[in-house]
């Protein structure tokens, strides 16, 4: 089959403008589906730091948006296996406006337990001892504190929304994540929070993360944490982090679906398209098909050499849709903050990418291929044009 | 069966049918055709003689009758084992050239070959031996587009004998050429039967190009007339 390649490789070249635009939309689409599917990819297939394996999360039965009172905590640790618990409470907040270049997660939370749960968190000790010690103090990511450009000891006001109260915080310790941005985030003390808080509204918390001793045992405290609380008038639901952090994305519709039927829909578009270059390229072509198996071609070689022709075309459409998918998400990734982390292309990204293709040069062609290789030479031969 | 015929056809017929017509394009053709002959096929338009060259090229099969060719019973063989034996043993010269635009002279010469278990090397020598033969080594690099008529036709030839078969089979080969580019290619035909030995039959309107011919057999609506005998004008 590879002598027939570079003929094949011509044949493609035949009219040229037909097929660079053919190239220019599958590459187009591909492109386009590359960055889908990177997205898809980093919702659901990002590869984990181990500890989140041992993680969950708790929170309110009824949504992410309930709370769950403080006093869960001390009952959560005595559940076997739980190693440690902390609180964390989205304070959400305002920093300088509105602007989203300015808006990054922000908790309140325990600082005496925080970096036990998150020990894939270095903090020097020096730092973690100033940021436990101060009321107002505050600890934020490396990540956070180079795009924000934030120093140690700089100050800085959180105005608050969701809770009545501004924040006068004092950074005091910059810690540091495995992941890609997962260190994008701020935590200051809830107690500091609660100060400016009415009566009714104190003693209650966004959610546990709750580090698990094994992770075989994650399951079980997940199910007896919330069997713990299901005759309270608070409810919970406790998920592994990894299943919070889905359940999170689905707060946004169902994004797994609406990523899908894009996809989908992209493809199947293209797939028409080519589909229909591929049927008017053979019909042009037929006399010629007569002329190759007049020769001694046979109607097997002929369909592999159509179809070999189309997979060219498709796959170079693929390849320019991939680079172009890649370059954008180099260049745009640290800033297309993907709910949690950076958005990439790896490589099994590009390896469905270029399959698609292949599929598309294969699927679009086999048909018209088959018709054509088929005709009977001697009408093949007289047919015009 | 003798063995000096490298062509033998018995009441070899042939029916078209397209939706409610019946063209009987060829009715009980037989004819014999010895080793080395060069035989021209007259007649006039629409007489079957296409039909009975596609049908001994096995382009085609017959709706009865037998073609044997080089011994061979073409309606026994599978299609693709005639593909392959067609790629061996015939070459086919058209009146239109039907080179491949998007491929060099010599690639188009090569494309047979593609076939074969030639090396890459081995099949660009035999294309450019065959080219030389047909006076075109000076232009192996040139597209389709870039030769005249004469020279595609040329290069339709040695594409045709590039497997060296024993049988040359040219469907009105001067059909769209000049008198003088028809002469360089009824010459070069007539050299292929004279040294190489190779059998032509070669299917032609003019009387000139037939005088080319060692033999000359006549068709008329579909009939074969027997040998000697002329169409009634
Ligand atoms: N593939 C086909 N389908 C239907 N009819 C055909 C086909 N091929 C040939 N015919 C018919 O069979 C008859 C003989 O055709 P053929 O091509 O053999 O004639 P010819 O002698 O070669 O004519 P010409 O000099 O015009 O080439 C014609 O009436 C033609 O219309
Ligand atoms: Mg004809």
């Amino acid at each position: 089959m590879r002598k027939y390649i570079p003929f094949a490789f011509k044949n493609s070249l035949r009219n040229k403008r037909r097929t660079i635009l053919t190239i220019a939309s599958i590459s187009v689409s591909l492109f386009l589906l590359g960055v889908l599917i990177a997205v898809y990819h980093a919702f659901y297939f990002r590869a984990a730091p181990p500890e989140q394996a041992l993680r969950l999360v708790m929170r309110n039965r009824v949504s992410l948006t309930f709370s769950i009172p403080e006093y869960y905590e001390p009952k959560i640790r005595q559940i076997p296996g739980v190693k440690e618990v902390v609180s964390r409470s989205w304070f959400g907040g305002i920093y300088i406006d509105n602007r989203p270049e300015y808006f990054f997660p922000r908790f309140g939370t325990d600082p005496e337990r925080i970096f036990k749960v998150y020990p894939e968190m270095t903090i020097d000790p020096e730092q973690l001892k100033a940021f436990q010690s101060e009321r107002t103090a505050a600890a934020i990511g490396k990540t956070l504190a180079e795009k924000q450009n934030l120093r140690l000891g700089q100050k800085i006001t959180l105005k608050g929304d969701i809770y009545p109260v501004d924040l006068e915080l004092t950074i005091r310790a910059i810690f540091e994540g495995t992941a890609d941005s997962s260190d994008n985030v701020m935590y200051f003390h809830r107690k500091y929070v609660e100060e400016g808080l009415v009566n009714a509204r104190k003693g209650l918390v966004g959610t546990f993360a709750i580090l698990a001793e094994s992770a075989e045992a994650v399951p079980r405290i997940a199910r007896e944490a919330d069997e713990m609380f299901r005759n309270s008038d608070r409810q919970t639901k406790t998920d592994s982090e990894r299943a919070f952090q889905l359940s999170f994305v689905s707060m946004l519709g169902n994004v797994k679906v609406f990523l899908l039927s894009i996809c989908g829909a992209v493809v199947f578009t293209i797939l028409l398209v080519s589909a229909n270059t591929m049927a008017m390229s053979v019909r042009e072509r037929i006399k010629e098909i007569g002329v190759l198996r007049t020769l001694g071609f046979t109607t097997d070689k002929v369909l592999a050499m159509i179809i070999a022709e189309a997979v060219i075309i498709a796959m170079l459409g693929g390849l320019l849709g991939c680079l172009m998918a890649f370059a954008v998400v180099q260049v745009l990734g640290s800033s297309l903050q993907v709910m949690f982390g950076t958005l990439r292309m790896p490589p099994v990204v590009l390896l469905i990418s270029l399959g698609v293709a292949f599929a598309i040069g294969l699927l679009s062609s086999v048909i018209p291929a088959y018709n054509a290789s088929r005709v009977p030479i001697t009408d093949a031969l007289r047919h015009l044009g | 069966m003798n063995n000096n015929f490298i062509i033998e056809t018995k009441s070899l017929t042939k029916e078209y049918k397209r939706d409610e017509f019946r063209i009987m394009a060829l009715h009980q053709a037989s004819i014999q055709i010895e080793k080395g002959e060069f035989l021209a096929l007259m007649g006039p338009s629409g007489s079957g003689k296409s039909t009975l060259l596609h049908l001994i090229a096995a382009i085609d099969r017959p709706s009865s009758g037998e073609v044997t060719v080089l011994g061979q019973n073409l309606q026994a063989l599978s299609d693709k084992e005639i593909a392959r034996w067609r790629n061996e043993h015939v070459g086919f010269v058209f009146q239109t050239f039907n080179l491949i635009p998007v491929l060099t002279a010599r690639e188009n010469v090569e494309l047979p070959l593609l076939l074969t278990h030639l090396s890459k090397k081995e099949r660009i020598d035999h294309a450019e031996t065959a080219l030389k033969l047909v006076g075109l080594g000076d232009r192996m690099g040139h597209y389709p587009r870039q030769l005249s008529g004469g020279q595609e036709q040329r290069v339709a030839i040695a594409r045709a004998i590039v497997t060296d078969p024993a049988l040359i089979l040219a469907d009105e080969p001067t059909g769209d050429l000049d008198s003088q580019s028809a002469n360089e290619v009824l010459t070069i035909l007539s050299k292929l039967n004279k040294e190489q030995n190779k059998t032509v039959v070669m299917v032609t309107h003019d009387p000139h190009a037939a005088k080319f011919a060692s033999k000359i057999r006549h068709l008329e609506k579909g009939e074969l007339l027997p040998k000697g005998v002329l169409p009634q004008v």
